[in-house]
């Protein structure tokens, strides 16, 4: 039931699906499209004039675009941020994961990476490896880049991803870390509660998820191939342009940015995390193995739903906590937001050593 | 021939009942009956959908092709007639079905506050129970600016907070000294009556509502109160508390037999041949305990947990299980505002003069209750933090003492990561448990 006053209809009207929920999707998908595909014949984009404006970049200079977005980006999640801050200040963790969240992307996501820009270096994204960044295991950027970078991107994907992911699970990376839950968990805070909690998106997901984890590993192996297996291959390296070129436009621009951002206020915020991307469905995995798990209080849920319709991935947690099972769901961020909205202190985050596997007899879990 | 389950009520009581036993009977028959609502929804989450937190379809825990995966019939009807010889009930659309086994899980009712000027309100007075209730407020909020919600319990404080979130000035008259006597001892209810002050809410203690007046349209204008206050209102709550919802059964013939609900044995059978009580309506046994009269006490559960426990019980044993059922330890937690509240003990049953711990954190609406009798750990009552019940509970259970809790009591801490409430820098009084 919304509040009264205009104020009132449009917080209501924005945050459900409402016209002005789509007029900003089509807003933010029209940004995006300009963004990616706006370049004129000379190479310059419209979005590139307005960073010159506002002396993001000398006039002149193509690509000022990225500086534009990087800015409003880091901005959004600054701003939102606060936001988030200032709303559960009660919840020490919610506030801590929030300041990480800020401090990763305003520095290793936008100044860092800007500052090596402006200091003639290749600009470097820290806190992006792969197979998120399908770049960073690649042989031209193995071979044209400092020793250290390489070392970190290589044992970043190969050594903290996963040891991390085992001990604390996803969420280390996923609403850490990461820019694009950064986004999610600030500015796109009033749109969380939009996903699709039915059993059929779960469906869906588990398909998308680990497609796009196995054309990840087919990119890669075929680039690498390329690269590496001796002798002259040209159809092998046709193929590694051609993968890399659909990945780039399919992953990065469509998925990730129009159809992951635009989409907040109608399909809530997560949609590029949960269907598609692929660090998502890796560390998922390595969650599914390791210690992190929500356990629930036995029989303090009164089956409210408030935990489920927070869920930003769209995970049913109401029907684990009715059913007083502990538990581990690959696509859980482990953004807290559902122990927070509990009216009843059900549910908490731990990185459990002992493992109880959801083995319970529980009756009211249903099995049909 | 496949048994006949009728349910009525399809609240988390009747819902437990028809689940359980379908996982354990696959041809029965099984019908929930409601007069409320075609699908099974949470009454707990009903503040939640007037705060705009919730859609109404997320109040209902289950998607709603389970009833039909799960082949239980859902029928909207109100029951109005029970006929235990002939084994049928008669239905407000003057249908009659038949059973072989009967549930009642009627749950409970608002109960009544009489009010001199009753007779001119139309509209502008509620109460928030169930989903015509909501409704109702729905309907109301916007063109109510001041509001008065009658009654210390979880109920109104409920009321109260989604009013507030509504912009609307809220009034809410405490009969009592302080805020919830039946489960806050004084510097308890005191600490969250600042907190709801700090909310601006106006509090009004040791006080009752006697009369409401009506504007021309029927529409609440203002309350009275027994100490001559009047308050102008649009909107008039009455949270007072719920009773037994069975008084339709006393007209019945023959009726099952009554006291403050539907009286069950241990196996929560009623009086009647092949019916049963359960959740709100039913009125247990507490075995090994007497009442004052010398009789097994008895003791209506009305909480969720205690509803969903008697409909998995009762549909064990209709599946063959031969079990006693004991209504457990009372726990229970809520949350006033951002204060959150867990309680674990049976309050009512402490003795005279036993003596309780308050932990304290300075300036916060922090607080940690331990009361004992002398030699073990009986009750706790905790502001401002989480704890993990069924561990308090247990210590319950093992007889622990009061040094060994204070010990070990971080180990039923429930708190957020990061966010532990400081045992350390709690100051401590020893006071009564009971005022
Ligand atoms: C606002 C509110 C907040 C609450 N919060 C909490 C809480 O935080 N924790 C907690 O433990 N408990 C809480 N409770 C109490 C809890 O909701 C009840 O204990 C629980 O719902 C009882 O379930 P039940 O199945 O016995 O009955 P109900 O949920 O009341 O269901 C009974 C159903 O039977 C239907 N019915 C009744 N008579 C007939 C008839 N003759 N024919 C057909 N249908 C009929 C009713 O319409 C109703 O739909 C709260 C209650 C309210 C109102
Ligand atoms: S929010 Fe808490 S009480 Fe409500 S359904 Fe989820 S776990 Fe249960």
């Amino acid at each position: 039931m919304r509040r009264k006053g205009p104020m009132g209809w449009l917080a209501h009207d924005v945050t459900h699906r409402g016209v002005t929920a789509w007029m900003l999707t089509i807003a933010l998908a029209m940004f995006y499209v300009v963004l990616y595909w706006g370049d004129g014949p000379n190479g310059v984009n419209p979005l590139d004039k307005i960073a010159w404006l506002l002396h993001l970049g000398r006039p002149g200079q193509s690509g000022a675009k990225w500086t534009l977005y990087g800015t409003l980006y880091t901005l959004a999640v600054t701003l939102g941020g606060i936001g988030m801050i200032r709303r559960y200040g009660h919840n020490r963790y919610q506030v801590v994961r929030t300041m990480v969240v800020v401090f990763v992307q305003s520095t290793f996501a936008f100044s860092v990476p800007l500052f090596m820009k402006f200091a003639g270096h290749p600009e470097h994204y820290f806190s992006y490896f792969w197979p998120l960044k399908m770049y960073y295991f690649e042989p031209g950027f193995i071979r044209s880049n400092p020793a250290p970078l390489v070392l970190w991107s290589l044992i970043g994907s190969m050594v903290l991803v996963p040891v991390l992911g085992v001990f604390f699970g996803k969420r280390w990376y996923c609403s850490w870390v990461c820019g694009c839950g950064g986004l999610a968990n600030t500015a796109g805070e009033p749109f969380r509660a939009l996903s699709d909690k039915s059993e059929r998106a779960w469906r869906f997901e588990k398909i998308t998820i680990h497609a796009s984890l196995a054309l990840t590993l087919v990119t890669t192996a075929v680039v690498l191939a390329s690269a590496f297996v001796p002798g002259n291959h040209p159809v092998l390296d046709l193929y590694a342009v051609k993968f890399r070129e659909s990945y780039a436009l399919i992953v990065s621009a469509l998925l990730s940015g129009v159809v992951g951002v635009a989409a907040y206020p109608v399909g809530g915020t997560r949609v590029w995390c949960r269907y598609f991307c692929p660090m998502a469905a890796m560390l998922g995995l390595l969650q599914k193995a390791g210690r992190f798990r929500i356990r629930v209080k036995k029989d303090m849920c009164i089956s409210c739903g408030m935990c489920s319709n927070y869920c930003e991935m769209g995970i049913d947690v109401r029907s684990y906590a009715q059913a007083n099972e502990s538990f581990t769901r690959a696509s859980c961020v482990g953004c807290g937001m559902c122990a927070e909205v509990c009216p009843r202190g059900v549910l908490t985050l731990e990185n459990s050593r002992k493992r109880d596997p959801q083995e319970q007899l529980v009756q009211i879990r249903l099995k049909r | 021939m496949a048994r006949r389950i009728l349910i009525v009520g399809n609240g988390v009581a009747g819902v437990s009942a028809a689940l359980t036993l379908r996982a354990r009977d696959d041809s029965a028959e099984i019908t929930l009956l409601s007069d409320e609502s075609d699908y099974f929804f949470s009454r707990t989450a009903l503040m939640y959908a007037l705060m705009d937190k919730l859609p109404r379809r997320a109040m209902e825990p289950y998607e709603r092709k389970v009833w039909d995966k799960q082949n239980i019939q859902r029928v909207r009807a109100r029951v109005t007639n029970l006929d235990a010889d002939a084994h049928t009930v008669t239905l407000d659309d003057n249908r009659t079905l038949a059973y072989d086994i009967l549930i009642l899980a009627t749950g409970s009712a608002p109960r009544p506050l009489p009010l001199e000027g009753d007779d001119a309100v139309r509209e502008g007075r509620v109460h928030f129970v169930t989903l015509q209730d909501l409704d109702a407020c729905e309907r109301l909020v916007h063109s109510t600016a001041r509001a008065v919600v009658v009654g210390g319990g979880l109920i109104g404080i409920e009321l109260v907070e989604s009013l507030l979130w509504h912009k609307i000035q809220t009034t809410f008259v405490v009969r009592e000294g302080w805020y919830w006597p039946a489960a806050l001892c004084r510097e308890e209810g005191a600490m969250v009556a600042d907190h709801m002050r700090a909310h601006g809410v106006t509090l009004v203690t040791d006080d009752e509502v006697r009369a409401v007046h009506a504007d021309a349209n029927g529409r609440v204008k203002s309350v009275q109160t027994k100490n001559d206050k009047t308050v102008a209102c649009e909107l008039l709550g009455v949270a007072i508390g719920v009773v037994p919802n069975v008084r339709w059964l006393s007209e019945t013939k023959p009726p099952p037999a009554l006291g403050r609900g539907i009286r069950v044995d241990e196996r929560l059978q009623t009086s009647l041949p092949d019916v049963y009580a359960i959740g709100d309506c039913a009125e247990v046994i507490v075995p090994n305990k007497l009442d004052a009269n010398g009789e097994a006490k008895r003791k209506v559960e009305s909480i969720w947990y205690a509803a969903k426990r008697q409909g998995e019980f009762v549909a064990r044993g209709l599946s063959g299980a031969h079990e006693r059922y004991a209504p457990p330890r009372f726990f229970n937690s809520a949350k006033f505002f951002e204060v959150e509240y867990t309680t674990v003990g049976d309050w009512e049953d402490i003795p005279e003069g036993a003596e309780s711990v308050l932990l304290r954190l300075p300036g916060k609406t922090v607080s940690a209750r331990l009361v004992h009798d002398g030699s073990k750990f009986i009750a706790f009552n905790a502001l401002g933090s989480r704890w993990d019940t069924p561990v308090l509970d247990q210590w319950m259970d093992e007889g622990r003492s009061l040094e060994w809790v204070r010990r070990h009591l971080h180990e039923a801490q429930f708190d957020v990561e990061f966010g532990r409430a400081p045992l350390r820098k709690m100051q401590e009084t020893v006071l009564e448990a009971r005022p």
